[in-house]
């Protein structure tokens, strides 16, 4: 039996729900069409300028504009979005890499220590970012280490490995040994075993762990803060200072093509999964 | 000389007691070229413990096995020439059914060619012609058994361990691959080792039955052996539905014994060696009793319809355990309450060697 009134409270509920979380993305997609340089809320006319600027097709009213109204230049921009990449690219791969081996190594071997290893690899996952950053800066100012892109890298690897191997042994744990067995008793070595059998089922792992180091490595902002030089600057370091002297409209192009982009990560990682049990 | 030998083989565990439990208390076996040989025990008796440490996944603590006369200790599973047929099957499911075949020639580096023509005869061996491009994940329980079968024997092995490999299929497909499994074995012409907690698997299939019990070797010997003739107790018990005996033998009578329960219930047995006096276990299976116009006066307690058998708990007038007896159902079967005589074959009961 139906609660007329309480299926219309959940239906508003749900309608609610989804407008907090998808009314902010909406409303940056509307700001990056919209031509008025100064006050974005203001709609002037459509406009793909802030694409155009952004992928270097540069138009004359969105350079005048720059030169007008704000000390950051598109170029500073597009250098903080690549040195987010190139620091996203180079943390997911060393991580993925760490994380999954740490995994597989704790599952599959017997060594000294393991449960301190297990506890201690999780640690950096529960710890604030705050405290994390700046347990990184104090560190790196007391070995001397110049603050740089490397250093970031650094700072992301801590606690993006955590993330990994969590995601890589959840799936192993639910691996049946006797797989590894079988390929064994059917004349494989160890190495063999690994890259025909064990890497291969702890795949989807594996790659959900890449996506998600990926994804928490463009958007770290606490630790990076902390660890990032002057010169290496990632975008959401860049897009934090400028929020305070007023956002750019490029934010709103780079928001809308970064919602496109993991809206394509996001779909990539369900087909993956979605074959990967077919 | 026989393919494989075990000799004294131990094998202790630490409990989380910290005490140490004896998986295999020194085993020895000796298992011949073409033989279908069975371990049957019950949970934890070291049935799994000996398989595996046949096929390397255990170390032996003392003891050692050989095939062809040449210790295994030294060699990893990966070099052993013996292959398993894992109890959950273990397929890999990122690989095709005709890959996961064809899995031992790709990690020895064989060829193409040759590997698919192989491929192709083991899957005409377990019946699954045509199904190579499937992954395992679209095949039924029992095609998978066959893929995991097809699998391990496409390398030759000269033995085949086989853990609980029936375990997961339903009744009807037990039974036929029971019989399918012994023809592949004579069609192979290699040794099985086979291991399972279910005794009418190792009474259809083997060649020979190894009882085991807490690291032990209980008894050795065809199916027919253990069946009719268990050494002990335990064995009685575990194959098979048993009706046990204790009895005093109370004079010997040309060539056979007269024996009686405290209860006073009479039964003549196979003399042997016994004298009167003599303590005795004797056993006797529920098909060995028949119904009669004379013999053991006893009532019907229950009747389990079971298709064409029932299944009769008979008590004897003169008191003590139910016996068990197995008799054709007929619209003349008794029923709950009735009168009955029981008879049997004196030849046919069996007196255990220890009690």
């Amino acid at each position: 039996m139906r609660n007329p009134i309480g299926w219309a409270a959940l239906t508003l509920f749900s309608l609610v729900f989804f407008l907090f979380i998808y009314a902010p993305l909406l409303v940056i997609i509307g700001y990056s069409f919209n031509s008025n340089p100064v006050n974005m809320m203001i709609w002037e006319h459509f406009t793909f300028d802030w694409y155009r600027g952004l992928l270097g097709l540069g138009s004359r009213a969105a350079d005048a504009n720059n030169r007008a109204a704000y000390i950051e230049s598109t170029d500073q921009m597009l250098r903080a979005l690549r040195t987010s990449l190139t620091v996203a690219v180079v943390t997911t791969t060393i991580s993925t890499l760490i994380g999954t081996a740490t995994a597989i190594a704790l599952a599959r071997y017997r060594f000294a220590a393991k449960g301190f290893y297990n506890g201690f690899l999780m640690l950096p996952m529960m710890m604030p970012d705050i405290v994390l950053g700046i347990g990184l800066l104090i560190f790196f100012v007391t070995i001397g280490m110049n603050l740089s892109m490397l250093t970031i890298i650094i700072g992301h690897c801590t606690f993006l490995i955590s993330y990994v191997f969590i995601i890589v042994q959840a799936r192993i744990a639910g691996l049946d040994p006797a797989l590894e067995e079988a390929s064994a008793d059917l004349g494989a070595s160890e190495w063999v075993t690994l890259h025909k059998v064990l890497l291969p089922q702890l795949a989807p792992g594996i790659l959900g762990g890449a996506l998600l180091a990926f994804v928490i490595s463009m958007d770290d902002l606490v630790i990076t803060y902390f660890v990032a030089g002057t010169d290496n600057t990632t975008l959401p370091v860049f897009i934090f200072g400028m929020v305070r002297r007023g956002v750019k409209p490029e934010i709103n192009a780079i928001a809308t093509m970064m919602i496109a982009a993991s809206i394509v990560i996001a779909a990539l990682g369900l087909w993956l999964r979605a074959r990967k049990t077919e | 000389m026989a393919l494989l030998e075990i000799r004294k083989a131990r094998r202790e565990f630490v409990t989380p007691e910290g005490g140490r439990f004896a998986a295999l208390d020194g085993i020895d076996l000796d298992i011949g070229a073409h033989e279908f040989v069975t371990l049957l025990g019950p949970s934890g008796c070291g049935k799994t413990t000996l398989l595996r440490s046949i096929s390397g996944f255990e170390t032996l603590d003392g003891g050692a096995i050989l095939l062809d006369g040449a210790d295994l200790s030294t060699l990893p599973p990966f070099r052993r020439p013996v292959n398993t047929v894992f109890q959950s099957y273990a397929l890999f499911s990122h690989m095709s059914v005709a890959r996961n075949v064809g899995y031992a020639l790709e990690v020895r580096g064989e060829d193409r060619a040759s590997r698919e023509r192989a491929v192709a005869e083991a899957l005409e061996k377990v019946g699954l012609t045509g199904m190579g491009t499937r992954k395992p994940s679209q095949l039924s329980g029992g095609q998978r058994q066959r893929v995991a079968l097809a699998r391990a024997i496409i390398g030759k092995p000269r033995l085949l361990l086989l853990d609980e490999p029936l375990s997961a299929l339903d009744r009807n497909l037990r039974q036929q691959m029971q019989i399918e499994l012994k023809t592949l074995q004579n069609t192979l012409g290699i040794a099985f080792i086979f291991v399972t907690h279910d005794q009418e698997e190792a009474l259809t299939m083997s060649d020979r039955i190894v009882v085991m019990r807490a690291g032990l070797i209980e008894q050795i010997g065809t199916p027919r052996q253990i069946y009719r003739h268990p050494k002990n107790r335990f064995v009685a018990e575990f194959i098979g539905e048993t009706n046990l005996f204790a009895l005093t033998i109370d004079r010997i009578e040309s060539g056979q014994a007269l024996a009686r329960t405290v209860e006073g219930l009479e039964l003549l047995l196979p003399a042997g060696t016994a004298k009167a006096g003599d303590k005795a276990v004797a056993v006797l299976r529920p098909a060995d009793f028949t119904l009669a116009d004379q013999g053991i006066a006893a009532t019907v307690t229950k009747a389990v319809y079971l298709g064409a058998d029932l299944h009769l708990f008979v008590q004897p007038a003169v008191g003590g355990p139910e016996i068990r007896v197995t008799a054709r159902d007929s619209a003349l079967a008794p029923k709950e309450g009735t009168k009955v005589h029981l008879a049997y074959d004196p030849a046919a009961s069996h007196v255990l060697e220890a009690a």
